[in-house]
């Protein structure tokens, strides 16, 4: 597993993506610790009369996709120093393959900060923002 | 009881609520998540949008969501891992309140402490039609 406290970080490095295809066991599963219950994630006849027009997976199980980049890049140091300014930008749904990459766009001071997105199969942004974290 | 989030004001400090990081918990979060860098984190130390995920949990329930909300934005900073075991107090308040263009944005401050010590902070941004009737 990447996490490597050696491995050098400077502007333009890519982080290693992390890539999940999505399925509706796995909204249903993150349901469960997270107590989020909401039938736009959980009941594809209700979630079919909103605007999504079909269940959608909940923000932050598409963020942990993120963390996980990141905690494969970083390792413990993102989990003690970690911090992360995202927008939601589009709903990530079931079938989908959601890809979360990042950039480094600049190292100082010991903290290094990276541009990260997630992104779908036909290239829309799912999620975007900026992570900073101490790095040794 | 639950207050709808439709109707409370800025302000608005939701109890704080203990939350036992039992290994039961994080093996359900872990699993739903699908992380497979968690092990570059160290024995026993926990994801950290799991404690991001509890603390929107904390939220979720002392509160009712309004008709087509969705969660627009996040910002989270991580000050110390915290382990299984570890028994997290997770408080939640409402920081701002506009509208514009019709929907409500609800601005969470989001604290998560173990030990007396602050482990996260953070804040979300949601948003939901003014109108109940143009959630759909």
């Amino acid at each position: 597993m990447a996490g490597s406290q050696t491995a050098p970080y400077g502007r333009g490095t890519l982080l290693p993506e992390v890539v999940h295809d999505l399925t509706q066991d796995q909204i249903g599963a993150y349901a469960i610790p997270s107590g989020d219950h909401n039938p736009l994630h959980l009941d594809p006849a209700f979630a079919a009369s909103t605007r999504f027009g079909g269940t959608i997976a909940h923000g932050m199980l598409v963020l942990a996709f993120v963390s996980e980049m990141l905690t494969a890049a970083f390792g413990p140091a993102w989990a003690s120093s970690g911090r992360l300014k995202v927008r939601f930008r589009d709903a990530a749904r079931p079938g989908d393959r959601v890809t979360a990459r990042g950039t480094v766009t600049s190292v100082a001071g010991g903290r290094v900060v990276c541009a990260v997105e997630c992104v779908n199969q036909g290239g829309i942004v799912l999620v975007s923002g900026d992570a900073e974290v101490t790095y040794p | 009881m639950p207050v709808s989030l439709a109707e409370i004001e800025k302000g608005h400090e939701f109890p704080p609520a203990e939350f036992e990081l039992t290994a039961e918990w994080v093996g359900q979060y872990i699993s739903a998540v699908r992380d497979e860098s968690v092990r570059a984190l160290g024995p026993s130390v926990v994801p950290p949008m799991a404690v991001a995920t509890l603390c929107i949990r904390t939220l979720l329930e002392q509160s009712t969501l309004p008709p087509g909300s969705i969660h627009a934005a996040q910002e989270l900073e991580f000050e110390r891992s915290v382990r299984i075991g570890d028994v997290l107090s997770a408080a939640a308040r409402i920081v701002s309140r506009g509208e514009r263009a019709g929907w409500v944005l609800l601005g969470v401050s989001l604290e998560a402490t173990a030990g007396g010590a602050r482990v996260m902070h953070g804040r979300a941004m949601l948003t939901f039609p003014a109108d109940p009737e143009a959630a759909n």
